[in-house]
Order: C-alpha cells, then sequence, then structure tokens
C-alpha cells in the first residue's frame, strides 16, 4: 500500500470514528441542554414577575419579549430581557412591567462582566429594589450624591454611576422598543 | 555563598574601580529625599489632622520590616541603611487617600517592597516604582477604599468629598486655583498642596539629586497635549494649569517619575519619558474611565524605560554607524 | 532506548518532577484564566484529565498505524472529539459550571499539554504507561489548579469552595479575582517552586563538596558554580 494512501485512510478512520461518536453524544446532549436553557429563561421571567404562573413568546419582534400569565391565565404584564453596553462589557438584563407597560415590576441583572466590587453593586439588592414599582410612563431617570426624588428616578451607585447609567439607559431602549411594537399592535 | 574578598586566606581586600569617593552616595541621597517630602508632610497633618503621621509611619516600619525579613530569608547583607525602603514606606503613604486602613497601608507597604522592588533583586533592579506598585496594587484590591476621601480641614464647601479631578471628570465642576495651590481640596495624603510639593521639588533639582530633565519635559509634555485638547473644547476639556495642579501630577512628577532606578538614564530618553507619561496622563483623565492616571502613566512608561535606554544610547565618540 | 521506571514512577513525577504547571509549563491558559475560585480550578482540572488521559490511550494504541506524517492531524482530531465530548457533557450535566467556565472548556483542544504529551510520551509508549503518564500529568494539573484557585478565591472572595472561612472584618482583595492576580499568584507560586529546587540542589551540592574536603584534604577555594 503506498503512504498516501495509508494516510488517506488513517485519517478517514478516525474522522469517521469521531465523527461517529460525536453524534451520538450530541444526540443524547441536546435535549438536556435545550431544557436546561428553557429551565434558565423561565426562572428569569419568573423572578421579575412574582405573580406569574405561565409565559408566551411575543411572535414578529425584532427581540426577545414574553406576556405572561398568572395562575388563571389573566395577561399580568411582561417580561423584557434586553442588553446593552456596560462600563467594560455586555449587560444583560431582564426587565418586569406592567400589562400597560407604564410601570416596572421589578429587575434583574442576567449577565454582566463590570468591575468587581463597584460595577457588580448592580447585582446587590439595594440597587435592583430601586426599580421595583418605578414609574415607566416617561424614560426613567438617575440621579446622584441624594435620594430620589421623583417616582421615575433612581440613586445612581457611588463608584460606579457609568454602570448605573449604562442600565438605566438599557431599560428605557427596551421599554421604548417594546412600546413601539406593542402599542402599534393594538391599534391594528 | 561566600566570595573571594571574605576568604580569610587572602590579605589584600579587592575591589573593583571606583576607588575615589565623593560625598555622594545612595545613603546621602536618599535623606535628601526624605527632607524634600518634609513639607508635605507638614501639609498633610495641616490638612488632614495627626492620624496621618500614624498612617505615615506604619508605612515606612512596615517596608522596614519587610525588606529586612525578605534579606533574612534570602540570606543577603541587610540594606535598610540606604534609606530606600524608608522612601518607599514615606512615598507609598504619602500618595494613599488620608484616613486609610492601617491594615490597608500594611498590605501596600508589603506588596510595594516584595512585589514592587526585592522579587526583581533588590534595590537597583526593580523595573516599576515600588511605592507605585503598591498603590497599584491597593488601588485594585480596595477600589472602594481607595477613592473615600476625607473632607480638608479647611473646606469651604464641606458637600463634597469629590478630587477635583473627579469633580471635573464626572459633573463638571471645575476647582479655583488657590485651594489647588494650597492643598485645601480633597486628594491622597502628601499631593493636595502644590505649594509643599513645589518647595520638596525645587530642593531635590537644586541639590543636584533628581535631574531637572524630567520634570521640565513632563510639564512641557502636559502644557502642550493638555492645551491642544483645551483649545479643541474649553467647554468639555480642562486647561493645561488645571492639570498640573490637580490631583498627583506634581507629586509624580518630582517624586515618582525621577526615580533613578526606574527612569531612563540618558538625557534623550528622559525626554521620551516625561513627554510619554504626560501624554498618557492627559489621555487617561480626558477619555479613561479613571478620574486620575498619572500613577498608571508612570507605570506604564516605567516598563519602556529598558528600551528607551537601548535605543537612545549616545554614540561612542569617534565610532562610526 | 532508555531504561523502563516503573509503573507508579510514570504516574508520581507528573506530580512534580515534570508537573505541568511548573515544570513543563503548559497549558498556562486555563491556568490563569479560570482559576478564579477553587471549584472552577477543579471542574477545569478534571475536564483536562478527562480529555488527556481518553486521547493519551487512544493514542497509544492506534499509534503503530498512524503515519508519522499525518500524526499531527490525528492526535487534534482524537483531542477535540474528546473535548466536543466533554463539553457537551458538562453543558448539559452542570450548565452552571459550564457557563462559568465558559469558552475554556472548547479551548482545552489548543491545551499545549495535551497535544506535548500525546507527541513526547503517549505516541511513543504502552498503552498502560501512557495511562499512567496522562493521569499522573492530569493529577499534577489538578493539584497547581487547586492551590492557585483556593489562594484567589480566599483572598480575593473570601471564601472556599463557597464557603466563608475569613473573618467579616475581612475586605476581599478584589485584585485576585482579576487577570493580575492570576500572574501574580503563579508567578509566586512558581517563583516558590524553583526557590526550593534551587536550595534543594545547593545543599546536595555542599554536603557532596564538604564529603570531598573531608577525605582529600584539598584546599579550600570555592569555583563558580
Amino acid at each position: 500500500m503506498n503512504n498516501t494512501t495509508k494516510m488517506l485512510i488513517t485519517l478517514g478512520f478516525i474522522g469517521i470514528v469521531a465523527g461517529g461518536s460525536l453524534s451520538f453524544v450530541n444526540n443524547w446532549a441536546t435535549p438536556l441542554i435545550a431544557a436546561n436553557q428553557k429551565a434558565e429563561t423561565e426562572r428569569a421571567i419568573f423572578l421579575v414577575q412574582p405573580e406569574a404562573k405561565s409565559y408566551e413568546r411575543i411572535d414578529n419582534l425584532p427581540f426577545e419579549a414574553y406576556k405572561v400569565f398568572d395562575e388563571n391565565k389573566t395577561f399580568v404584564g411582561y417580561s423584557l430581557p434586553y442588553e446593552g453596553n456596560g462600563f467594560q462589557g455586555k449587560i444583560r438584563l431582564m426587565v418586569g412591567l406592567s400589562t400597560d407597560l407604564n410601570n416596572i415590576i421589578a429587575m434583574e441583572v442576567l449577565d454582566q462582566i463590570e468591575t468587581p466590587g463597584l460595577g457588580t453593586k448592580i447585582l446587590e439588592e439595594p440597587f435592583k429594589d430601586q426599580f421595583k414599582n418605578l414609574n415607566s410612563s416617561s424614560p426613567i431617570e438617575w440621579v446622584k450624591g441624594s435620594p430620589p426624588s421623583k417616582d421615575n428616578e433612581i440613586q445612581a451607585i457611588t463608584g460606579a454611576t457609568i454602570s448605573s447609567k449604562a442600565i438605566v439607559a438599557i431599560i428605557n431602549n427596551g421599554i421604548e422598543g417594546l412600546k413601539k411594537a406593542e402599542l402599534k399592535g393594538e391599534e391594528k | 555563598m561566600e566570595t573571594v574578598t571574605e576568604n580569610p586566606s587572602y590579605k589584600l581586600e579587592l575591589t573593583s574601580s571606583p576607588h575615589i569617593h565623593s560625598r555622594w552616595s545612595t545613603q546621602y541621597a536618599m535623606w535628601l529625599v526624605v527632607i524634600s517630602l518634609i513639607p508635605a508632610v507638614i501639609t498633610a497633618v495641616l490638612i488632614f489632622e495627626w492620624y496621618q503621621l500614624v498612617i505615615i509611619s506604619v508605612s515606612i516600619a512596615t517596608a522596614i520590616g519587610t525588606e529586612s525579613l525578605i534579606k533574612y530569608i534570602r540570606n543577603r547583607k541587610l540594606t535598610i541603611n540606604d534609606g530606600s525602603g524608608v522612601i518607599t514606606g514615606l512615598l507609598l503613604a504619602l500618595i494613599l487617600p488620608p484616613n486609610f486602613s492601617l491594615f490597608g497601608t500594611v498590605i501596600g507597604a508589603v506588596i510595594a517592597i516584595s512585589l514592587g522592588k526585592e522579587v526583581f533583586g533588590g534595590l537597583g533592579y526593580n523595573i516599576f516604582n515600588p511605592a507605585l506598585a503598591g498603590r497599584a496594587f491597593l488601588q485594585a484590591s480596595f477600589p472602594v477604599a481607595m477613592t473615600t476621601w476625607t473632607i480638608p480641614n479647611f473646606a469651604v464647601d464641606a458637600t463634597t468629598t469629590a478630587t477635583p479631578l473627579a469633580a471635573m471628570k464626572f459633573d463638571k465642576i471645575y476647582t479655583s486655583f488657590s485651594p489647588l495651590f494650597l492643598g485645601n481640596i480633597g486628594g491622597s495624603i502628601g499631593e493636595t498642596s502644590a505649594l509643599a510639593v513645589i518647595i520638596g521639588g525645587v530642593f531635590l533639582i537644586a541639590m543636584g539629586v533628581v535631574n531637572w530633565r524630567i520634570p521640565l519635559s513632563m510639564l512641557i509634555g502636559i502644557v502642550l497635549f493638555g492645551g491642544i485638547l483645551w483649545l479643541i473644547d474649553p467647554t468639555k476639556n480642562p486647561d493645561p494649569v488645571f492639570h498640573i495642579f490637580s490631583g498627583g501630577f506634581l507629586f509624580g512628577m518630582f517624586f515618582m517619575a525621577t526615580d533613578w532606578v526606574t527612569s531612563p538614564i540618558t538625557a534623550k530618553g528622559m525626554w521620551i519619558f516625561g513627554i510619554g507619561i504626560s501624554l498618557l496622563v492627559v489621555l487617561i483623565r480626558v477619555y479613561g474611565g479613571l478620574p486620575e492616571g498619572v500613577m498608571f502613566s508612570i507605570l506604564f512608561m516605567n516598563g519602556f524605560v529598558p528600551l528607551i535606554n537601548r535605543f537612545t544610547q549616545p554614540k561612542t565618540f569617534g565610532a562610526v554607524k | 532506548m532508555k531504561k523502563q521506571v516503573t509503573l507508579l514512577k510514570e504516574y508520581t513525577k507528573g506530580l512534580w518532577e515534570i508537573n505541568p504547571v511548573f515544570k513543563q509549563v503548559l497549558g498556562m491558559c486555563p491556568t490563569l484564566a479560570v482559576t478564579v475560585s477553587a471549584i472552577n480550578g477543579i471542574a477545569m482540572a478534571l475536564a483536562t484529565t478527562f480529555v488527556l488521559v481518553l486521547s493519551s490511550l487512544i493514542i497509544s494504541i492506534i499509534r503503530k498505524l498512524i503515519p508519522p506524517q499525518v500524526r499531527i492531524a490525528s492526535y487534534i482530531v482524537i483531542i477535540a472529539t474528546f473535548v466536543t465530548i466533554a463539553d457537551l457533557v458538562m453543558k448539559a450535566q452542570f450548565p452552571e459550571l459550564s457557563k462559568s467556565l465558559g469558552p475554556f472548556i472548547p479551548l482545552i483542544v489548543v491545551n499545549c499539554l495535551i497535544l506535548g504529551r500525546a507527541e513526547a510520551f503517549a505516541s511513543k509508549n504502552t498503552p498502560v504507561r501512557a495511562l499512567f503518564d496522562s493521569l499522573g500529568n492530569g493529577t499534577g494539573f489538578l493539584i497547581v489548579l487547586f492551590i492557585i484557585g483556593s489562594i484567589r478565591e480566599i483572598l480575593g472572595s473570601g471564601t472556599i469552595l463557597g464557603f466563608h472561612i475569613m473573618p467579616l472584618t475581612f475586605e476581599p482583595w478584589l485584585i485576585m479575582i482579576l487577570p493580575a492576580g492570576a500572574f501574580l499568584t503563579l508567578g509566586l507560586l512558581m517563583g516558590l517552586a524553583n526557590f526550593y529546587v534551587d536550595h534543594k540542589k545547593n545543599k546536595e551540592r555542599e554536603s557532596i563538596i564538604e564529603k570531598f574536603r573531608s577525605s582529600k584534604q584539598l584546599p579550600t577555594i570555592e569555583t563558580e558554580a
């Protein structure tokens, strides 16, 4: 047998065996991975909608958004995952909104790579709790140094103004996008 | 390990040249540096109370202790007498925020001496300024504590503790010239008073301890680069005078950038080094995420010193390229 | 052919003598990148060991069938297969861990340690020896990653394997969970390891010189080592 043929046969054989075993493992793993991802999305959706029991993805949107329902299948609001630029990289949030989109129910940070100790304060309760029951009929705003005075304001974190500003901007963009899409839909 | 000269079987002591000694020694220069820092220490006490002396003492004591301990473990001769440990401890304390925790000060001094100096082989071999290395470690470790500033004693406006640079960067509030010059502002222990720093720095240059080229090139650099940005947009960018007198620029210019070990040895190299630092300072202050960039600029340029030395080596007389 | 050593020696040499991190200085990327916590270090090392052991074994079994011209290509295909398997299994069974290790599991493919052992050992030795060698290297890798991960987790977060062990007043040194902390920890540990080796060598040499002096009574001039 000449050398080139031998090389081809060896590589071909290894390739076939490798491909075969990979497809076997992949068949086993794919449903599990999908289930994991679904569980994670569900957990995040319900995290910002305490009353929710079921959800449904809104179709025909340029981004992800979910309508959520309580145990009687009544429409109670929206869960909106949205992302944008933070101080060091992408921040991904989940925002819970009321049915008319004019009230924020809660906010959770799903992914972030902010500065440990400073920017990561956006993960802590004192900051996140500020977003509960925030009026979102107009864009929300941030203040610095003093407690917020209006019902659409939050106080930025000392030393992490940029991260705080980024969160506010992401939420505003998300709500604006959803309002545009949903309200237009209702007019039709 | 024994060296040949210490072997008792030799009658003659052998040392290499130079054999003529002047009053100049590492020790002499180091004590001059300590003297030059006295005005900054005095103003620190005036502006931020006596407690700063405790921080300074703890920092110096830890620096000396760490150096002795490492020399002992590595079985080397004690080098405390050269005064460099004292200087590192003193400089580190002066660039910490006022009322910084003593535990943090100890960590900073240990890191400054061990990772900043001794891992490279001790004084003369270190690449980075030890005091700045210690501060950089603290800055990365405790970002909140390292940016918590104390209200100065004679503060007119007691509501804000931000440094002038932070106030400028985040809130667009300018600090007027006289508090910047006298030091009645938020900032590190020894760097707030431009007057005290200038007195010490001029003394060092007059005594010939530090070369005037580095401070001068840094000044020219910051006027040049700060000035260009200021002329482009005076409403957004601070003017060069503000750049010079705010933050740690003057302190870094006189006491950090001029460190013998970590600055270039050639005249041309010193100009490149100084202007490079100023360019980075302006870039970080105006475009960076942090309000102040003197520390990182000097450390960054420290890393280039071997390269700068190599490329600016003067030609030997008569040599043909 | 060099003298055959015992199987036990093939295993233990990976722990210290040719430790992947300290002595071979291979696999630096995961060593630095994922060791923000002890559990990450363990998971990374276990995944690497899984790939290392199985690929070494397979390569050793078929080493005589692979033409030398295509051996690297064959090794990479075999290694990549096991890495993909490890990645899929982790995604399916340990989604949290897989998320925190991010792209570094797929990147095991290019970990020099695995190709290094395949080329330097598995392709020249019997499957049993390759098994012991790769297990030893994997264990050595695991120990070092666990140590680095623990140091960084204790100082950077005040916890070990998720349990709080530092006093409440302890303020975490955030630098330790930043990339700079990885370089500092690895550098200091390597320095310590070298310091220890030097120290031992010096002692040995001194004792030999001492023996020599006392037996032959030669003049005591020390020469440069």
